[in-house]
């Protein structure tokens, strides 16, 4: 019998999870409280879907300001720390063991710095998505291979040249890496700490819903979090294969390219 | 001496017009316990046009003397003459330099790689690609030039390195162990190629390397260093004629060539 593939598999794992969704409330083995059937949370979905959108925006924009914040400041001190010898020595084993901190226990102070508003979320999540972005940026930077720089410089790079055509380019896989990461935990930062004291976004739809025992309402909001997070990190990764064209191309087009050689009029060099 | 045949006699007389011009060079860094000497007086002279193959035991300062004539690395004193004039800093317009691992540019296609050193100094597009083209052909790549690094064989890569080198025609071209990753047989051809593209462009080559079957293949003249601190303790003519061919190596001749530099490492060691 020919195996299914692997991507077949997991689009019937999927299914089989929705499915199991649907039915398995229905048994009456738990109540409906802990888990209410998917058609009723999609049900409750349509009928609000305003409400869940209003907030909805309110988190994107959260999110969107706090990953600015999170890339812009992490690729720009992952660069500092990354390609400054003293600078690194010194910082990098701080960042190294901050981003081992749950950081989250600083959210309350940063709520009586900032206020429950808008301000606080991305602030807090911009500081969450920071790290790993700047610990991969510096991965990046510090692991380029010194041969390369030393052929740019052969070739006469000036240190401006080989900062922009060779450590940038270089680092940008680590770098996409880093942001996929970062802008994750943004989306985590944001949400929880809508979650924890708020009086707007999906975060806080969870919990306002949580506290009146409207499980529907609750599970509408984690589907809408969960798409939200799951569109973000397909996203995330088509710019990455996108732009790294230059790792994988080949297993792609090697056939084609096979038939070009035998064509060539030079037979095909060592 | 007088039993020594012309083969094997041993270089005195300095070709007229040289290309590369080391003297009094010594280099000491600093190592854990105090300084280190890494190269003491070295005295070289590479005259236009030949090709001179450095060999030596690890460590013995063979690839830092190179990165010295490429401008890459400062000795702590002595001097370097390039084309007659000092060398203090890279200048691909004098030197090209190919190194051990291709360091191919793994984002950039073959041809985009040749044209590196091009669009460093801003030549225009056309002149870049024309000339990448012509160094894509001599290197025997046509066809290729729209690949990746990673589509590319051992071999191949450093056959773009070369045409790197070669890119903007500099009349020296400095050869750290390029084809030491390779395996044999790759090695082999890609030997007797690069003395086929020499003889097409009448470059000045230094070309460092561990394999003495190698060095008498490629040279007209050996140079043997010292164990560290590296010192040039032999230099022997191989006056074999050209083009090289592989059967030459099955001959008493190359053995007798290969086994005097062998017994010239052997004594320092």
């Amino acid at each position: 019998m020919k195996r299914p593939a692997p991507a077949t598999v997991r689009w019937l794992i999927l299914a089989g999870l929705l499915v199991f969704w649907e039915l398995f409330p229905r048994t009456g083995i738990i109540p409906e409280l802990f888990m209410p059937p998917l058609s009723k949370v999609l049900a409750v979905l349509a009928k609000d879907w305003r409400e869940y959108a209003s907030e909805l925006a309110v988190t994107l924009y959260e999110v969107a300001c706090a990953m600015l914040i999170a890339c812009g400041a992490g690729i720009l001190a992952g660069a500092l720390v990354g390609g400054v010898a003293l600078l690194r020595s010194l910082l990098l084993p701080v960042f190294s063991s901050l981003y081992a901190v749950p950081l989250v226990i600083l959210y309350p102070i940063f709520t009586a710095w900032f206020g429950i508003g808008s301000e606080s979320k991305i602030i807090f999540a911009g500081v969450y998505g920071f790290f790993p972005v700047m610990l991969s940026t510096a991965a990046g930077i510090r692991t380029i291979d010194a041969q390369l720089l030393l052929a740019a410089r052969s070739m006469g790079a000036t240190l401006p040249q080989q900062i922009a055509r060779v450590i940038i380019p270089a680092s940008i896989p680590t770098v996409l890496t880093g942001l996929r990461l970062g802008g994750a935990l943004t989306i985590i930062g944001v949400v929880v700490s809508e979650m924890l004291i708020s009086s707007a976004g999906i975060g806080y739809l969870v919990t306002r819903y949580r506290t009146i025992l409207d499980s529907a309402h609750v599970f509408g909001a984690i589907v809408v979090i969960l798409l939200l997070s799951i569109l973000f990190d397909t996203f995330a990764r088509a710019v990455e294969r996108r732009t790294l064209v230059w790792q994988t191309a080949g297993r792609r087009q090697k056939a084609g390219e096979v038939v070009q050689i035998a064509g060539s009029p030079a037979p095909a060099p060592v | 001496m007088a039993n020594v045949s012309p083969v094997l006699s041993i270089v005195r007389d300095e070709p007229a017009s040289a290309a590369i011009e080391v003297a009094g060079l010594t280099h000491v860094y600093d190592g854990r316990d105090g300084k280190v000497p890494a190269l003491t007086d070295i005295a070289m002279t590479v005259g236009a046009g030949r090709f001179v193959v450095i060999v030596g035991p690890s460590g013995c300062g063979k690839t830092s003397l190179l990165m010295m004539m490429a401008g890459l690395r400062h000795q702590t004193s002595g001097t370097i003459r390039i084309q007659g004039r000092p060398i203090d800093n890279p200048d691909p317009e004098r030197v090209g330099v190919v190194f051990q691992e291709a360091s191919l540019f793994p984002w950039l296609t073959a041809l985009d790689n040749i044209e590196f050193p091009l669009a460093l100094r801003h030549a225009p597009k056309a002149e870049r690609a024309e000339r990448a083209n012509q160094m894509l052909n001599l290197v025997g790549l046509q066809g290729f030039g729209a690949r990746y690094p990673h589509e590319l064989s051992g071999g191949m890569k450093q056959r773009v390195s070369i045409a790197r080198g070669l890119v903007q025609d500099p009349p020296v071209l400095l050869m750290d162990e390029p084809f030491a990753a390779l395996d044999e047989q790759t090695r082999m051809t890609m030997g007797h190629e690069l003395l086929r593209i020499w003889s097409q462009t009448a470059k000045t080559v230094v070309f460092v390397t561990h394999s003495l079957t190698e060095a008498v293949y490629l040279a007209d003249e050996v140079l043997v260093m010292s164990a560290r601190p590296g010192r040039i303790i032999g230099r022997i003519a191989i006056n074999l004629p050209r083009p090289r061919t592989y059967e030459m190596m099955a001959t008493d001749i190359f053995g007798c060539l290969r086994d005097r530099i062998w017994q010239q490492i052997r004594k320092e060691g």
